[in-house]
């Protein structure tokens, strides 16, 4: 800025063609915010209060789809139940995991960028593939998980656990398989984790301070930015969970992993029933940003506190 | 990690030995995670080499007395796996070409030109990232349908022309750009160079490294892509591996050799293409969250 105030005479007339060349060079992304974003958005608003099954065009009925949804419709409440379920264990789980991977990195030893890749590694495996092969380690009688745990029934005198094909735990299991990723989120702690100053560590140490209250009262305060960060993003990705679900179970047994995600999809694409399904996207866009602003002001508290310490 | 200070509340150990025991319990705990971690890997392979029979079998079998490499072979010829292979390169190729165009020209836009709306705008292109796909998706599809591109490749080519997709790409690429001095861009208008050379010949060469960032991570996220081609790719010739591979599966139930063995072929390059530019990728993903 001060730069450029200096120049202003020599860059004057530049600065003017800034202005127009600015939009030029944004057209491409600006056209497409209009098509591909503004439009969408606010036509499936319109669609949500309309009937409409890809022919003819769209009749306004008011809040009938929202009413229809949430008052007469056992499913909707079905996959919304499912899918918080989903989020509430995964979000949790996956942070704690992430972030206790990336404590464990951030000493200085050898080795430590080939464990990094190693823990990453599953985040580069396509969904169906990932999904496939956990599908064959849960697999009940004859997976490799059972059977490492088969001297675990015997001790306890158990039926061995049915993972995906139980209706009690079909959602847990496919959480335990997402923590495969959550080497994904580790890298993002480490990274900032390596950006906190030396000083504050070493003055720590000089006042005392042992390694776990280090990591308590300086590690993890600074942390908070990229913790924030994982966690809205793991709700609003544990809010669409699907395709797991769809490869792995269609949303069975009995409904246990129907998901909502799994619910939008099928008023799509298989009933075509386009009001609904946008009405069920709202509710998904407005339940996200409620608990998105919700978790900011849990950011702020958090990241106050550590600056005080 | 400050080990001299340390050293003073144990003086039965010296500072080497406090350091190596240090390490060595690090070390233990991390290879047993990685055992953890890896192990899934190891036993699809060990899958994929299976006769039926050994599959049953379970963990006796680790290594499969007479490997079936023929299972590869099975996997890649009862299912048209090459134009599976052809139609996911199709979609790579437009996507990261797509991505490269939109997110560059407007990452310029963002980093080095001023203009009215500019600020708000990025604001706007960062709020983009939380919005749940599915309240675009259900109109795009409804217009796709309206123009006759349901059934074609043009849902999953066209937009990312325009950006679709790419605002975190543009935010990196911003960042990037913004790093390249003033002084270069300034000295180079004031020997006559516009804003289209500046951004040809200045800042294209200098990012190189952060375009192949982009390229790599748009590569990882079409080719594993599952939901964009369900939804719009209903004509099989089209299938990229993804959807052909859970096509695989309905058609080979229970043949977990087979599926293991198409598995690891459609994991494979993206596995190999980390390995090879790892840096490039952790830099990448590790801005998301930090400059975030």
């Amino acid at each position: 800025m001060a730069k450029n105030k200096q120049n202003k005479n020599s860059l004057g007339a530049l600065r003017k063609q800034e202005k127009k060349l600015g939009y030029v060079f944004a057209s491409p992304w600006l056209l497409g915010l209009g098509i591909f974003g503004a439009f969408p958005i606010l036509a499936s608003l319109y669609l949500s209060f309309t009937r409409y099954r890809m022919v003819g065009t769209p009749a306004w009925i008011g809040l009938a789809n929202y009413r229809a949804l949430f008052f007469n419709d056992s499913i909707f409440w079905t996959s919304l139940y499912n899918t918080l379920y989903h989020v509430f264990l995964s979000v949790p789980l996956g942070l704690i995991v992430g972030i206790l991977l990336a404590l464990l990195l951030n000493t200085r030893i050898r080795g430590i960028g080939i464990y990094r890749t190693l823990f990453y590694l599953p985040n580069v495996v396509s969904i169906v593939a990932m999904s496939l092969l956990w599908l064959w380690l849960f697999q009940p009688n004859f997976g490799l998980i059972n059977q490492v745990l088969s001297p675990v029934y015997n001790l306890l005198d158990m039926e061995p656990l049915g993972w995906y094909r139980a209706s009690n735990l079909s959602k847990l299991t496919i959480v335990l398989m997402g923590l495969w990723t959550a080497g994904g989120s580790m890298i993002i702690y480490l990274a900032q984790m390596q950006d906190i100053p030396r000083d504050y560590y070493e003055a720590a140490e000089i006042d005392g301070a042992n390694g776990f209250q280090q990591t308590i009262k300086i590690t993890l305060p600074l942390m908070t930015p990229s913790i924030f960060f994982n966690f809205i993003m793991g709700i609003i990705l544990g809010f669409q969970v699907f395709a797991v679900a769809y490869i792995m179970t269609q949303g069975g047994p009995g409904r246990s992993t129907y998901y909502y995600g799994y619910y939008l999809f099928d008023k799509m694409i298989n009933d075509n029933n386009m009001g609904q399904a946008s009405a069920m996207a709202w509710v998904l866009l407005v339940v996200t940003l409620i608990i998105t602003l919700l978790a900011l002001t849990l950011n702020k508290y958090v990241f106050y506190l550590g600056e005080q310490d | 990690m400050n080990q001299i200070e340390k050293e003073h509340r144990d003086p039965k150990l010296t500072l080497s030995q406090r350091r190596r025991i240090k390490s060595a319990i690090i070390h233990i705990v991390l290879l047993a995670l990685s055992f953890v971690f890896l192990f899934p890997f190891v036993w699809m392979l060990s899958t994929a080499l299976k006769t039926p029979a050994e599959l049953l079998r379970g963990i006796e079998v680790l290594l499969p007395e007479d490997p079936q490499w023929r299972n590869f072979y099975t996997a890649v010829t009862t299912v048209p796996f090459l134009m599976y292979l052809k139609n996911s390169l199709i979609l790579v190729f437009f996507a990261v070409m797509g991505t490269l165009f939109s997110a560059t020209l407007s990452a310029y836009a963002f980093a080095k030109l001023r203009w009215p709306g500019r600020d708000t705008l990025f604001v706007v292109m960062l709020a983009t990232m939380m919005i749940p796909a599915q309240v675009i998706l259900i109109p795009s599809y409804i217009l796709y349908a309206q123009i006759g591109w349901l059934g074609t490749r043009l849902p999953l080519i066209v937009p990312y022309f325009f950006g679709g997709g790419a605002a975190f790409y543009i935010f990196l690429l911003r960042q990037f750009f913004k790093g390249i001095p003033r002084e270069l861009t300034e000295s180079a208008i004031v020997d006559g160079a516009g804003h289209f050379k500046i951004f040809f010949y200045i800042m294209l060469p200098l990012t190189k490294p952060a375009l192949l960032t982009v390229s790599l991570l748009v590569f990882m996220f079409v080719w594993n892509d599952y939901f964009g081609p369900l939804i719009y790719l209903s004509n099989p010739d089209h299938w990229t591996l993804a959807l052909g591979l859970r096509g695989f599966q309905t058609q080979f139930t229970g043949r977990y050799d087979l599926m293991m063995a198409a598995a690891i072929l459609v994991m494979a390059p993206t596995i190999v293409l980390f390995f090879i530019a790892q840096k490039h990728f952790i830099e990448g993903i590790t801005f998301t969250g930090i400059k975030g």
